[in-house]
């Protein structure tokens, strides 16, 4: 919210600087964001008078003035077309300075000048020249010369004037501090911070216009529930005009346009006492009557932006004898507008309920400055000072006479809080020793009623204090205005514990190591996907991955869904590399799925942790010293093995994957305890095509819940062999359709105990073995743990396996 | 045969010093002292002395052998040395090609940061506790305070599922999960980091980011044990320089509330373009756990008490780092991922 400096004075004095109120208060929990001096880079800029004015000799469009700004008179030329003779308008004299502006980007200092042979000794300003915002102008105002009422002064600096030599500050109101949403909130405020006395704004009502008004107005509240309180008063005679300056300055410093008398006092009192009012044109308020009550289904009210709003039993409605005429707090009618034609005024001042103006302004997307007062909460004492102080500042502009009384109902009282508490729970939540004294002093300043003994507390919140309801919130009083710095640290006094995350975040630090270990980068991808990405990645329309979380209220339609698959959005960020001259894409994420269990949701969903991983490009990065290639089908295998085996998973098996994504002969599924639990191999080419990758790209998808699972965290050491082994080569012709996985277990099988283990170390191929077969070549590990080996023993075995490998699958010792 | 035997040694010595490399010397060696060489010969010839001769020639030959020898290996060793010098001068590298590294990837800078923060509450004793991302209206906003209507629900922008269901906004619903999973009045030190979303995109937000929330529960927690762990917490990550201050705030599920400032990483607390002049830099939110909140949780305010804090880790990255945009997180620019570690 925004408060001029200017108008929180007349209620509280200031004689600090503004840099330490500003300090204080944001310390004590009114967070102020910018502090704006109205005039900055406004100087020598006077009030002048248009003593003649005519046509330049030379010029069509420039006008030459001649004006009295105080100094004799001196001649300034200007192309704006509005000036007539006898005008106030703003003089930039010469050596002046201007702020920077639509007109002047960088701000100006204004030099003697010549235009078309004649001199210009300054110039005329416009309100956007002087840094004013169109917006807070009446359409009239906001093009050419800014023209100033006929009774200004001459030659007095203009900031005086127009209110330029005001300071704004702009405060984030945080939404329990309702109180504060006013110059009074504020002034109390800073009264209890400052510890300067504060002054109420006046009051009295003349009631020169006499009568009673509930002869001739009267109000209902229908809807209770809605509405707490409804007051109104009568005006009669009113004259509508122009507000005085001194109002109009101060609504524009917070803000605000200024319209006219009535509407600007409506405002005006709102920004002051936080009640936010609304007044109707009594003669066309049928039956002399409001009422407060819901909406009907369907009914319809044209409010005053001229738009025509549908209703509902949400809503508030104030009604006439016959229709709708207001969405109470929301905003007015159109019908019943407060017009230059107006005789008569209803004013209505009332308390609304908060979260049904919230619901109605947010339906209808109409925010105020009254609807988000209604929200907060408005203190239901205001309505008769709202209305009091309306009437009054009227009769002083001479604008209207007020009808005696007011007619109001207020069916349930509210009553302010009473809390009883100790000085021992108020610093003991603290943390810190307030002497009672102190306490008491720092809630007497803000109004609160307290009584103390012995350390007691009997403490009656102020009414407009429905913040604070129990022991705690007084904590929160006491120390955010004895000052948060005096809080000594402390550390709590807890036993000894050990800080533990999950076995899963374990896991999935150590996934995260190992991967970026061997050469992949994280990435971070969003939860939400296109639902495209779907066809993207080739999944059948039946595929129960098809069936995701869908966003009520997306920001985008790229974040429509909850995503079931990981891997696709990692697609999109190596197509984002690679777009970029990435020449190697090697990127993972640990990341979570939303799995429903129904659609609509009626549980809550799986969201089971996944590993995925893309592979595209080269294989490792340019090196002027390893022979670089594409990464291959091996690549993604060994990173699917290595990790498994990092996390001491065993039991594990690879099969061929039917992954619609995957390449048919490039793949694999991950099988542990007889689950598939991920998959991984070469993306299919309509797939990487999809998202413009390479053709040999590959990916992995994996969930970490099963490898949590069976991960087995410990090594067991087993003691190394005493005695030398021996290693032997074995180099077999089979057929070419026989496997590598078919020949290590033939050979394990029947090589004996002795055989520790079998690598495989070369896979050739050539017509000279024949086109239909090929050669795998295998290191045996030979090792007894009692003795050393003899050739005999081991011969034995080699002889064994050969004659098994040549039955099973016609294999032949390699020449 | 002294006359010879004294030619054949002059010879070979003579021969010796001149032997350039290892393999005229290895012939050099065979010619002298091999079996067939010329002291063979002389020996062999022995037989035709006297016996008082036949010694004293014994002598010569065995002084001149082992005279010989002793040269023999003396130049080996000399031009050993000469031929490691000559192998070492011409096995030269460009020491300035580049080495061969093994292949090394990079983590996320959020997991680094979120890894940094749990390690440091962790030491201090705090669990890390877990919630789902897709969460229910009762423990996003009800249970912390925040009925159906109530204004702060307009501070954060919610995607929603159902009216029931949502995408949680904050970390903060694992405060009232973890309290509702353990007997009521149990002490409890939690953080709960996790993913949270907002339906708010643009240059200074994300639709999904990080936060790790904090719970502290026992009796007689206060203000300033809140402030204390804070600052220990805000010092061992920012380094033990940085002020800290609080300012009174406003969140529905504390009270008091307050936003707990640093002084800015950037100029020192001086004022810079990061602090906006003001020298200090919100970092995180936190205050006394409302007694509504304990209540509902079936925790008893008057006995047990506590303290509860949530901050982004997106802000924490970026101050630690200098990162200056947000977006950069997650557009995972491999160039900008690498310069994390």
């Amino acid at each position: 919210m925004l408060a001029s400096l200017e108008w929180l004075k007349q209620y509280v004095d200031i004689n600090i600087p503004v840099a330490e109120l500003v300090d204080r208060i944001t310390r004590a929990g009114l967070e102020v964001e910018t502090v704006k001096d109205l005039g900055a880079g406004v100087s020598g800029v006077l009030t002048g008078k248009v003593m003649e004015i005519y046509r330049h000799p030379d010029s069509d469009h420039l006008w030459v003035c001649m004006m009295d700004y105080g100094q004799g008179i001196v001649q300034i030329l200007t192309g704006a077309q509005n000036v007539k003779q006898y005008d106030m308008v703003p003089v930039a004299t010469v050596g002046a300075t201007l702020p920077p502006s639509g007109h002047n980007p960088d701000g100006l200092k204004l030099k003697k000048a010549k235009m078309r042979g004649l001199d210009s000794f300054g110039m005329l300003c416009s309100a956007d020249e002087l840094g004013i915002d169109s917006k807070l102008l009446l359409p009239e105002e906001r093009n050419g010369i800014f023209i100033l009422p006929p009774d200004t002064p001459i030659g007095v600096d203009v900031k005086k004037i127009l209110g330029l030599d005001d300071i704004v500050i702009d405060i984030d109101l945080t939404s329990n501090r309702a109180d504060c949403f006013s110059m009074i909130g504020l002034a109390r405020e800073i009264a209890a911070i400052t510890g300067c006395p504060m002054r109420m704004p006046e009051l009295e009502v003349k009631e020169a216009a006499g009568g009673d008004i509930r002869e001739l107005a009267a109000i209902r509240i229908e809807a209770e529930d809605l509405c707490p309180r409804f007051a109104a008063r009568m005006l009669k005679n009113i004259k509508i005009g122009p507000s005085p300056d001194w109002m109009k300055k101060r609504l524009r410093a917070c803000g605000m346009r200024p319209i006219s008398n009535v509407v600007d006092v409506t405002n005006y009192v709102m920004l002051e006492l936080g009640q936010p009012m609304h007044a109707y044109d009594y003669d066309k308020v049928e039956d002399h009557t409001l009422v407060v009550r819901r909406g009907g289904k369907g009914e319809k009210l044209v409010t005053l932006d001229e738009k025509e709003r549908v209703l509902d039993d949400s809503m508030i409605v104030i009604a006439d004898g016959k229709r709708a005429v207001g969405l109470g707090g929301v905003m007015g009618g159109l019908d019943t507008e407060v017009t230059s034609a107006t005789r008569n005024v209803l004013l209505e001042a009332a308390s609304f309920n908060g979260p049904s103006i919230r619901r109605t302004s947010r339906a209808l997307g109409l925010r105020s400055e009254a609807s988000g007062r209604f929200e907060r909460g408005v203190d239901t004492i205001l309505t008769h000072n709202a209305l009091n102080r309306a009437a009054h500042l009227l009769e002083e502009m001479g604008a209207c006479e007020t009808v005696s009384g007011i007619v109001e109902s207020y069916p349930k009282e509210v009553k302010p809080a009473v809390i009883n508490t100790t000085a021992q729970v108020i610093s003991g939540r603290i943390g810190m020793d307030i002497p009672v004294g102190e306490m008491v002093r720092i809630l007497r300043g803000l109004q609160f009623q307290v009584e103390e003994n012995n350390g007691n507390l009997k403490i009656v919140a102020p009414s407009w204090r429905n913040d604070v309801t129990e022991a705690a919130d007084i904590s929160e009083e006491v120390a955010r205005i004895h000052g948060l710095d005096y809080i000594e640290s402390h550390y709590p006094a807890l036993g000894m514990a050990q800080g533990r995350q999950s076995e899963t975040d374990d896991v999935k630090d150590l996934v995260q190591d190992y991967l970026a270990g061997a050469g992949l980068d994280e990435v971070m991808t969003y939860s939400f996907i296109n639902e495209n990405t779907f066809d993207k990645v080739a999944v059948p329309a039946e595929d129960g991955r098809r069936k995701v979380i869908p966003l009520i209220n997306p920001i985008t339609d790229d974040f429509k869904v909850m995503r079931t698959m990981l891997f696709p959005s990692l697609l999109s960020i190596a197509n984002y590399n690679l777009a970029r001259q990435a020449e190697r894409v090697a990127i993972f994420e640990t990341g979570r799925v939303y799995l429903p269990q129904e659609l609509p949701l009626e549980n809550f969903p799986a969201e089971p942790m996944r590993i995925a991983l893309v592979l595209s490009g080269r294989n490792r990065d340019l090196s002027w010293c390893c022979k670089c290639g594409c990464v291959d089908f091996f690549d993604v295998k060994g990173l699917a093995e290595g990790l498994l085996e990092h996390l001491g998973v065993e039991g594990y098996t690879f099969i061929r994957s039917e992954e619609v994504y995957l390449h048919p002969g490039k793949s694999c599924d991950v099988v542990l305890n007889g689950e598939k639990i991920g998959s991984f191999g070469q993306l299919h080419p309509s797939v990487s095509g999809a998202y413009d990758l390479q053709e040999e790209s590959f990916v992995l998808e994996m969930e970490l819940a099963p490898l949590v699972q069976f991960a087995t965290r410990i090594p067991k050491y087993s003691h190394m062999p005493k005695f030398p082994g021996m290693q032997r080569d074995i180099s077999v012709v089979v057929p070419a359709g026989v496997t590598d996985a078919e020949l290590e277990t033939v050979i394990r099988k029947h090589g004996g105990e002795l055989l520790k283990d079998v690598v495989v170390f070369d896979l050739f191929t050539s017509d000279k073995i024949g086109a239909d077969k090929k050669s795998l070549a295998f290191k045996l590990y030979y090792q007894a743990e009692d003795r050393t080996l003899t050739d005999g023993e081991v011969d034995a075995s080699m002889k064994q396996i050969l004659a098994k490998v040549a039955e099973e699958y016609e294999g032949k010792l390699r020449e | 045969m002294r006359e010879e035997l004294e030619a054949l040694r002059k010879q070979a010595v003579e021969l010796l010093d001149a032997a350039a490399d290892l393999d005229g010397l290895r012939e050099l060696k065979i010619k002298y002292l091999g079996k067939k060489g010329p002291m063979t010969e002389i020996l062999r010839g022995m037989g035709k002395l006297s016996a008082e001769e036949r010694p004293r020639i014994g002598q010569i030959v065995n002084d001149i052998k082992s005279e010989l020898t002793g040269i023999i290996e003396k130049k080996t060793e000399e031009l050993e040395a000469k031929a490691l010098e000559y192998k070492l001068a011409h096995e030269k590298v460009d020491i300035t090609l580049p080495g061969r590294q093994p292949a090394h990837g990079h983590l996320h800078p959020i997991t680094l940061t979120l890894r940094e923060i749990k390690k440091i509450f962790m030491r201090m004793g705090f669990d890390v506790k877990e919630g789902p991302e897709i969460e229910n209206d009762y423990f996003n906003f009800e249970a912390l305070n925040l009925p159906k209507d109530h204004p702060a629900r307009d501070m954060q922008d919610t995607f929603y599922i159902t009216n029931e269901y949502l995408l949680r906004t904050q970390t903060s619903p694992i405060q009232a999960r973890t309290m509702q999973s353990l007997e009521p009045n149990t002490p409890i030190r939690m953080i709960a980091p996790g993913t949270v979303y907002r339906c708010d995109y643009d240059a200074t937000h994300s639709p999904m980011f990080h936060q790790v929330e904090g719970l502290v529960v026992d009796k007689n927690i206060s203000l300033a044990d809140l402030k204390g762990t804070l600052e220990l917490f805000l010092k061992e990550i920012f380094g033990s320089s940085v002020k800290v201050r609080l300012r009174p705030s406003y969140f529905p599920f504390t009270e008091p509330s307050v936003e707990v400032d640093i002084s800015c990483v950037i100029c020192g607390g001086k004022g810079c373009r990061v602090c906006k002049n003001s020298g200090w830099l919100e970092i995180l939110g936190s205050g006394m756990v409302h007694p509504n909140v304990l209540r509902m949780s079936g925790y008893d305010p008057d006995l047990m008490t506590g303290f509860a804090f949530g901050m982004g880790v997106e802000r924490i990255a970026m101050l630690k780092y200098g990162i200056d945009d947000l977006r950069l997180f997650f557009e995972n620019d491999l160039r900008f991922v690498h310069q994390f570690r």
